[in-house]
């Protein structure tokens, strides 16, 4: 999953890294939905988090890596990326997303201080029998809203930085002409050689009111041509990235049988798909549409009875039957692209407030999985399991702000009559 | 240690009366004024630590007295005597000694969280306490009354503004000089008591008020802010007159586990300890607090009082319309008195008797002494350096109440860390501090001199951050070998018995780790333990300890040819082993954080680095000791916290460099230059 967008690893052993420690870097394309991907991958392995601003700075210099004036440097730096991140944490904590993680964090200081309050006081004065499976039940329904809230499948960030639409097919199957006729100017050459396009051509488009990122890539085939095979790697390794996959197919090529073509279709896309997938999976098949190009090369009727017969093949992702020459169904396709991007994005204005960045993304998931301690030591241990509260909590915080043992303490003496 | 026999109390005081006679014109490393759980722990300390020790107080017979609940320890009180004890301290062995009654709390919740408790016999303790310090060498105690602290010019290579010299004494013309004096007086800081409607100056009932010397070159001679706090004392009742039968029993528990690590038992056995008795208020007693509020001058004022230790007027106040506990201690073995925790109240004697009268088991009762409240000045702590030195004063240390604590427990800690700094301050050693990571008294420190108190301070477990490290089990592998190598404070004899204990305990957790069988095996080893056989792995003794139902003396049985030399650390073993195992990932990366010091002295205003006035004010304020203890400050932004690194030393590298700073300030300049002119 990693390896293809990867341009190169280097490990460094310590004491030889900036901060004195073993280190990996990952040197890897620019664009956001590589990055958010690559982020995503490491922080599913166990152990791994983000650093804290300015982390590696302290870490190096604590090794002994920094002096005086190299650390000056780094802090202004630091300071101007968290200026810019607390900005735009502020704009997104005014907002819906804000009063939820508030909530969430208000309920996990309610659960924390009675856990502190049965641990500290129990003893010697009246706390209610029903505390803790009060608690209980709070952290069962956080990590509930947690993990539906986890499996937002990164709508938010799409809506942040672009629905990921990538442009795939054989050659001379007219991908450069669709893309020109969706940005309408002409963004890619467009000739009638097979193997125009080469390289990655990317635009910014706005369909329906939601942002698109557009790549236009090499058709694909097995070329001699060194510099066209290197085109060809590039245009899976997009597909493999992409949220929605353009999948395009001259028409001219389908078999006038609409089973065959079905059949066609199915074979062609797992052509085009990742190569590493099992072929007898399927398909999600929100993930692409099917763009049957070149109507206009085809008798009128035979048009009809595609569009009509491939409509109730199951099992095939939706299809447009469109022709880049004429602009004919051209709005249907607009129609359709527009509905699947809305499903990827989510409808910003109902429903709940979806993750917009990985670095939230990454609390929350240090948030969910430490709510799990505190149910793995309920009966065994109230400290350990305390631990586990205070460890979602921090997580919490670090995207919300900081709590200290004292507001516990507020909470605690608010909620329970304690004496000595 | 409890076989010691102790000396009567009248050759106490023949001796302390006789060195009183040739005391006067004596000079002193450390003069300690005040004889409560503070003091006496910071004479023992700074006596210990090899400082020639004075300890002034009114009265000397009522020096270690129990001048509120007669127990120890409980829920993060237990821990701090633990840690007390480890580093030397009196009061552990003072509690097993006139314990009589001893149990556990929290005990189905967790080892980290187990709060070792005692009833106390009134006399004993005082025995012991005036007993330790008699037999303790280098130190002098003088029945007196300060009624000034000297104060003078500053040492110009140190910092801060003023340096004190001594102590003058009410009726006496000459004063005693010393290079650290360490200020302990509680509540008798312009102290005043309540009554219902009467109020009088003092500290506590039947004592002389302090003298307003001191408080006033506190204030005005020093510059010291200080601020206004409440508490209170129930009042005792006539053990006869209470009917029992109608209160609940609580024994204790049926092992009595010491406070002391020297200690292998307690000297009252469980079977001569006496029991507690739990009973409940009524909706009487809300009644009469209610109809005699207009009589009660002390509940009427604004100044903050413990929310954690209320009166019965507050508790019902905050809370009506519910039932709230009243715990009935012994105060003694012999003592016909009970304590009523939980109904300290202020108002006239004749409403106290009422209200008590309200509980079915107090019906008939009768008071031997009304309860009382107490206002008092404290000293705003955040004044003060983590080695509680006042930051402006050469030699000044604080300790106690007068830093807005309450808790015998939390007086001792600081009067024992007071006392060991005053000693190395007077003796020219550097000063030593504990961080959050690894005591409690660490974190009780921190959070009074980086945040200050706006009630009474009282330590509970869920103020340490980390609190499953901070085990009362292993204070002794936390403190007492860091007592003795670095602070000065521990014996010999204490350290060698603490690093036998922690030589075992590694090599037997080592014996544990190379145990690796298969489940299998293990079942055969040690029937009736719920092993799964699908297990594939290798299973090694410290993962089989983790079971419930297994003790270390099921696992030595089964091995005893490895494991039957740690028999005696079983409990131990099978706590550290389960903490081992359990024990998160993101604990030790705050822990390294923690232990990055900032150093004292840094101008923060000056620093050539580029911090916003703000943060450079909100440092200069709290001055925080640790990198750690700075990312906590409000306002602080990670920025700020990297130009910070600079100044960070190393918790090895501090003694080394706070000696250079002092002895070769030309050294450290050129250090400095060599930084900036580092290549960009």
């Amino acid at each position: 999953m990693l390896r293809p967008s990867l341009r190169y690893r280097q490990a460094m052993a310590a004491p030889h890294s900036f901060t004195g420690e073993d280190c990996v870097e990952f040197h890897i394309h620019g664009g956001s939905a590589v990055i958010t991907a690559v982020l995503q991958a490491l922080g599913s392995v166990p152990g791994m988090r983000p650093a804290d601003a300015g982390e590696f700075t302290r870490r190096a210099f604590q090794a002994g890596k920094l002096g005086l004036t190299e650390v000056e440097g780094l802090g202004d730096l630091i300071h101007a990326e968290t200026e810019a991140q607390r900005r735009q944490a502020l704009r997104q904590m005014s907002g819906e997303l804000g009063r939820l993680y508030q909530d969430w964090s208000h309920r996990l200081k309610r659960c924390l201080a009675h856990v502190e309050a049965f641990i500290d006081f129990s003893e010697d004065e009246l706390i209610e029998d029903g505390v803790l499976n009060q608690v209980d039940r709070s952290v069962c329904d956080l990590q509930a809203e947690m993990e539906r809230h986890l499996k937002d499948e990164r709508r938010g960030e799409r809506l942040r930085s672009g629905v990921q639409v990538v442009i795939a097919g054989a050659t001379n199957a007219g991908k450069s002409s669709l893309l020109n006729t969706l940005c309408q100017r002409p963004a890619a050459i467009v000739s009638p050689i097979a193997g125009t396009t080469r390289d990655v051509v990317e635009t910014a488009l706005d369909i329906g009111g939601f942002p698109i990122l557009l790549s236009d890539t090499a058709g694909l085939r097995d070329s001699p041509d060194l510099v066209e095979r290197e085109g060809v790697r590039r245009a899976r390794e997009r597909v493999e990235q992409a949220d929605l996959t353009l999948v395009v197919v001259d028409c001219a090529h389908l078999p006038s049988d609409a089973q065959q073509a079905a059949a066609f279709l199915q074979g062609h896309l797992t052509s085009v798909l990742p190569a590493q997938e099992q072929p007898d999976t399927v398909y999600p098949t929100d993930r692409f549409l099917l763009v049957l190009n070149k109507t206009d090369l085809l008798p009128e009727e035979q048009r009809q009875k595609l569009d009509r017969e491939l409509r109730c093949v199951s099992g095939l992702p939706p299809v447009c039957l469109i022709s880049c020459h004429t602009n004919d169904g051209l709005q249907d396709f607009l129609t359709a692209l527009h509905s699947s991007v809305k499903t990827l994005c989510g409808d910003p204005l109902s429903g709940a407030p979806t993750l917009t960045q990985a670095r939230h993304r990454a609390h929350l998931q240090q948030c969910f999985a430490a709510l799990a301690q505190y149910q793995r030591y309920r009966d065994m241990d109230m400290a350990l399991a305390a631990e586990g509260v205070r460890l979602a909590l921090t997580s919490l915080g670090r995207i919300t702000g900081r709590v200290g043992a004292e507001e516990i303490l507020d909470i605690i003496f608010k909620d329970f009559c304690i004496g000595k | 240690m409890l076989t010691k026999k102790l000396p009567p109390l009248q050759s106490f005081l023949v001796q302390v009366s006789r060195r009183a006679s040739h005391v006067a014109r004596q000079q002193y490393d450390v003069i300690v004024v005040g004889g409560g759980h503070a003091g006496t722990e910071a004479a023992a300390a700074a006596a210990r630590v090899g400082a020639q020790t004075l300890l002034v107080s009114q009265k000397v017979h009522t020096i270690g007295a129990l001048s509120c609940n007669p127990s120890l320890g409980g829920v993060g009180k237990g821990q701090l005597v633990k840690e007390i004890d480890a580093l030397d301290g009196v009061c552990g062995r003072a509690g097993d000694w006139a314990g009589i009654h001893f149990s556990i709390l929290n005990r189905r919740k967790g080892p980290a969280v187990w709060g070792p408790r005692a009833q106390l016999d009134r006399q004993r303790y005082r025995e012991f306490i005036q007993s330790e310090l008699l037999s303790t060498p280098r130190l002098t105690v003088l029945e007196g009354s300060v009624e000034e602290l000297l104060v003078t010019e500053p040492n110009p290579e140190e910092p801060g503004q003023h340096r004190v010299t001594g102590i003058r004494l009410a009726n006496e013309s000459h004063p005693i000089t010393a290079s650290s004096v360490i200020l302990t007086t509680g509540t008798f800081l312009s102290g005043s008591l309540f009554m219902g409607q009467t109020t009088s100056p003092g500290g506590r009932i039947g004592d002389a008020p302090s003298s307003a010397g001191l408080s006033h070159t506190l204030r005005e001679r020093l510059g010291l802010r200080t601020g206004r706090l409440r508490t209170g004392t129930p009042p005792r009742i006539v053990k006869d007159s209470v009917d029992l039968s109608l209160a609940q029993l609580h024994p204790p528990d049926s092992h009595s586990t010491p406070f002391s690590f020297l200690n292998t038992h307690t000297r009252c056995k469980p079977e001569e300890q006496l029991p507690c008795y739990l009973t409940y208020t009524t909706p009487g007693v809300e009644r009469v607090v209610k109809e005699s509020l207009h009589l009660n001058c002390h509940i009427q004022q604004d100044t903050k009082g413990p929310r954690y230790c209320p009166s019965i007027e507050s508790r019902v106040l905050r809370f009506p319309g519910r039932r709230h506990r009243v715990w009935l201690e012994p105060e003694g073995l012999t003592s016909d008195l009970l304590y009523p925790q939980g109904l300290s109240m202020t108002m006239p004697p004749d409403v106290q008797l009422r209200l008590i009268r309200e509980i079915p088991a107090m019906h008939r009762a009768e008071i031997h002494t009304p309860g009382y409240g107490v206002q008092y000045d404290f000293v705003c702590p955040t004044q003060l350096s983590p080695a509680l030195q006042v930051k402006s004063t050469q030699g000044l240390f604080l300790a106690g109440q007068i830093n807005g604590t309450t808790g015998y427990e939390e007086a001792a800690a600081q009067g024992l860390w007071a006392g060991v700094n005053a000693a190395r301050w007077a003796l020219s050693m550097p000063a030593v501090a504990l961080s959050r990571t690894e005591s409690y008294i660490g974190v009780l420190i921190d959070d009074l001199v980086s945040r200050g108190v706006t009630e009474p301070y009282r330590m509970f477990t869920s103020r340490a951050e980390f609190r499953t490290s901070l085990r009362p089990d292993n204070a002794d592998l936390r403190l007492t070998l860091k007592g003795f190598e670095e602070a000065g404070c521990v014996s010999p004899f204490r350290y060698q018995e603490a690093v036998r204990v922690r030589d075992s305990l590694q090599d037997a957790l080592a014996a544990l780790q190379s145990l690796a069988l298969s489940a299998i095996m293990w079942r055969k080893k040690i029937p009736n333990v719920p092993i799964s056989e699908n297990k594939s792995t290798l299973l090694t003794g410290m993962d089989i300890l983790q079971y419930n139902d297994v003790s270390f003396e099921i696992l030595a049985s089964a091995f005893p040819e490895c494991l039957s030399p740690y028999m005696e650390f079983s409990q131990r073993l099978k706590i550290e082993g389960h903490t081992l195992t359990n024990r998160g990932k993101e604990i030790e990366r705050i822990q390294r954080e923690e232990s990055m010091s900032l150093p004292q002295d840094i101008d923060y205003f000056s620093l050539p680095v580029s911090l916003s006035q703000e943060v450079r004010e909100i440092l200069d304020r709290v001055r925080p000791s640790t990198l750690g203890a700075a990312t906590r400050l409000q306002g602080i932004t990670p920025a700020a916290i990297v130009h910070l690194l600079n100044y960070v030393r190393h918790t090895g590298q501090k003694e080394r460099r706070a000696h250079r700073y002092r002895s070769d300030q030309r050294e450290d300049e050129e250090l400095r230059a060599r930084n900036t002119s580092l290549p960009q």
